[in-house]
C-alpha cells in the first residue's frame, strides 16, 4: 500500500499581519515515507506543522489527512496521529510513567500495556518513576517521543525530534523511526540539520521564508553536492593562466586554486595539463561540499568563504 | 469526558495547590473561630488589644446562627480567593508548563478537556467547602456555642452550600482569563479585579445586581436583609455559562503557538 497519500497540503498560507509566515505550501506525504521539512529557524516549519495538527487556522489553503479534510473537532482523525511540537513538555510534579498514563487515558488506549511498551521502546526504564522536573533534556525529548508513540499512530508529526539528544540517542531514534516507517508508519518531521535528515528521511522539502523551495529524494542528494578541485603549485599565477587558457575558471583562495565543474570529474586531466605546462601540482585534491554548505546554498543563504 | 476528568484529577491531586488551598481554608476557618471566641468573651478580647477591638467592631452575633453566617462569609470571600486561584491555576499551568499543546490534537476533544478542568476545580472547591463546614462545626462545638437547633443547622448549611455554589460558578471567569492570557497573570488580574470591583460596586449600593458581589451579599456580609436581587442570581448564572462557553470556544478556535 506504500504510495497512498496520507498528508496532502495545498496552497497553505498563514499571515500574521503583514508577515507571511507560510506562503503557499503544497506537499504530499505518502504512506511509509519519512518526509523531512528542512529549513532555518523561522522558515515556517513549525507554523506549517501546527496547521497540519489543527493548532493554527490557516489564512488560506487546505490540509487533508488520510483523504479527509482536516477538522480540528474530528476526534477520530487524531486517533491515528502522534505528534511532538517544538520543545517537549511534561507535568513536572508527575513521574514519567504518570505523564504517559495521562496521555494514554486521553488517547483511549489501555494504560498499563501501552505505557510499559513505550517505556521499553524509548529506553525510559531507568527514569520511569522519576519526576519529570528532574529529567535531563535528552530524557525529556525521549518522553516527548514516547507520548507521540504511545498509541502506535499511523502518522507521526515530529518537530525537531533530535533536539537535546546525545549522538547515541540520535542514532537510536533514527533507527526507531526507520523501523516504524518500514512498518507502514508515515513520518513527517522538521529539522534544520541536513546531515541528520539525509540519514533519516526518504524525501526532503526545503522550506525558506515560508515557501517550499525545493523537494528532493534523499537518493538524489549526492547529485546535488558540488565537488571541486583544489590545486597548489609553486607559481599560482602561472598555473592560473595555464588553466584559463585550457578553458577552466580557477578561483584563487589563499595559496590554492579552486576549479568547479568538469575539473572535479577529471582531476587527472588538470594534473596532466599542469605538468605539461611546467607547473606540476604540489597539492591536488577533490573537495566535496559538505551538507551544511549545500543546505545554505539551497536556501539561498550561502555564506561567502 | 471521563478520561479527561481522571487526568485532571490526577494532575490536581499530585500538585501543590490543593495542599495550599487546604491550608488557607484551615487558617480562614480558624480565624473565624477566633473571632467568634472573642465575641463570646469580650473581657479577654480587650486583653488581646487591637485584634480584640476589631473583633468587637465586627459585631458578631454569638450562637450557631451567627456562626453559620460567619462561615458562609468565609466561603464567599475566602472562597473567591482560594477557589479562584485553584481555577486559574488549572488553566494557567498548561501555559506555564507549556503542556497546552499536548491537549490540542487528541481523540478527547478540547471541549471535554476544558469542561473537565472546570469540573475538577469546582469539585475540589466543593470538597474544600465541606472541609470548612466540618472544621467549623468542630470549632463551634469546642466554643460551646448556644442556639443549636435542626432548623438553624439546616438553614446555616444551605446558606453555606448556596454561597459556595455561587462563588464557584464565578471562578469560571478566571479560567477564561488564564486561557486568554495564556498564563497565570491574566487570571490573577481578573481575580483581583473581580474582588475589588465587587467591593466598590457594593459600597455604591449596586451590589445586589453585580454578579461578583452576589455570593458575599447572599452570605449576609451586610446583613440578611440586604440580599441580592434576582437579577444578581441570573447574572451569576450568565457569567458562569458565558465563561465556560467562552473558554471552550477559545480553546477550540484560537491559534495555539505555545
Amino acid at each position: 500500500m506504500t504510495g497512498d497519500p496520507v498528508v496532502r497540503v495545498h496552497g497553505l498560507v498563514k499571515h500574521y499581519g503583514r508577515v507571511r509566515a507560510v506562503d503557499g505550501i503544497d506537499l504530499t506525504v505518502t504512506r511509509g515515507e519519512i518526509y523531512a521539512l528542512l529549513g532555518l529557524n523561522g522558515a515556517g516549519k513549525t507554523t506549517t506543522i501546527r496547521m497540519l495538527l489543527g493548532m493554527i487556522t490557516p489564512t488560506a489553503g487546505s490540509v487533508s489527512l488520510y483523504g479527509r479534510p482536516l477538522r480540528q473537532r474530528d476526534r477520530a482523525m487524531w486517533a491515528d496521529v502522534g505528534y511532538l511540537v517544538e520543545t517537549p513538555a511534561a507535568y513536572p510534579e508527575l513521574t514519567v510513567t504518570e505523564n504517559l498514563r495521562l496521555v494514554a487515558r486521553l488517547r483511549n488506549v489501555p494504560e498499563k500495556s501501552a505505557v510499559d511498551t513505550v517505556v521499553r521502546d524509548l529506553g525510559l526504564g531507568p527514569v520511569a518513576h522519576r519526576r519529570t522536573r528532574d529529567l535531563s533534556l535528552g530524557n525529556q525529548q525521549r518522553l516527548g517521543l514516547a507520548k507521540a508513540l504511545i498509541h502506535r499512530p499511523a502518522l507521526l508529526v515530529l518537530d525537531e525530534p533530535a533536539n537535546g539528544l546525545d549522538p547515541a540517542g540520535v542514532v537510536e531514534i533514527r533507527h526507531l523511526l526507520q523501523e516504524l516507517a518500514a512498518g507502514g508508519v508515515t513520518v513527517l518531521l522538521s529539522s534544520h540539520i541536513l546531515a541528520e535528515v539525509a540519514r533519516l528521511a526518504t524525501r526532503i522539502g526545503i522550506i525558506h521564508k515560508g515557501r517550499l523551495t525545493t523537494e528532493m529524494s534523499t537518493v538524489d542528494l549526492p547529485g546535488l553536492v558540488r565537488r571541486r578541485v583544489a590545486v597548489a603549485t609553486r607559481d599560482l599565477t602561472a598555473a592560473g593562466d595555464v588553466l584559463r587558457r585550457a578553458g577552466y575558471s580557477p578561483v584563487r583562495r589563499d595559496a590554492i586554486l579552486l576549479l568547479d565543474g568538469v575539473a572535479a570529474e577529471h582531476p587527472d586531466d588538470v594534473a596532466t595539463l599542469l605538468v605539461r605546462a611546467g607547473q606540476p601540482p604540489t597539492h591536488l585534491a577533490v573537495e566535496q561540499e559538505d551538507l551544511e554548505t549545500l543546505f545554505l546554498r539551497l536556501t539561498g543563504t550561502e555564506v561567502a568563504p | 469526558m471521563t478520561a479527561a476528568v481522571r487526568t485532571e484529577w490526577l494532575k490536581l491531586r499530585r500538585s501543590r495547590p490543593p495542599w495550599i488551598s487546604l491550608l488557607a481554608a484551615t487558617i480562614g476557618t480558624a480565624v473565624g473561630g477566633l473571632f467568634t471566641y472573642i465575641s463570646l468573651h469580650p473581657e479577654q478580647a480587650r486583653d488581646l488589644g487591637l485584634l480584640g477591638d476589631k473583633a468587637q467592631l465586627a459585631s458578631l452575633e454569638p450562637g450557631w446562627a451567627g456562626y453559620f453566617g460567619l462561615l458562609a462569609q468565609i466561603v464567599a470571600f475566602g472562597g473567591s480567593l482560594i477557589f479562584g486561584l485553584t481555577m486559574l491555576w488549572t488553566f494557567g499551568r498548561e501555559f506555564a508548563d507549556r503542556t497546552a499543546k499536548d491537549l490540542l490534537a487528541l481523540p478527547t476533544g478540547r471541549g471535554a478537556i476544558v469542561t473537565a478542568k472546570m469540573a475538577t476545580a469546582a469539585v475540589w472547591s466543593l470538597l474544600l467547602t465541606g472541609y470548612i463546614v466540618v472544621l467549623g462545626l468542630g470549632i463551634g462545638a469546642g466554643l460551646r456555642l448556644t442556639g443549636w437547633t435542626a432548623r438553624t443547622a439546616i438553614d446555616g448549611l444551605v446558606r453555606i452550600a448556596v454561597t459556595a455554589v455561587l462563588t464557584i460558578a464565578l471562578t469560571s471567569t478566571f479560567g477564561l482569563a488564564a486561557s486568554l492570557g495564556r498564563g497565570y497573570l491574566a487570571g490573577v488580574a481578573a481575580l483581583f479585579a473581580a474582588l475589588f470591583s465587587a467591593q466598590v460596586i457594593a459600597a455604591l449600593g449596586y451590589g445586589a445586581w453585580y454578579p461578583y458581589a452576589v455570593p458575599a451579599l447572599y452570605a449576609g456580609i451586610t446583613g440578611r436583609a440586604d440580599g441580592p436581587h434576582v437579577v444578581g442570581y441570573i447574572a451569576v448564572a450568565a457569567v458562569a455559562a458565558a465563561s465556560l462557553a467562552g473558554t471552550i470556544g477559545w480553546w477550540q478556535h484560537a491559534d495555539h503557538h505555545l
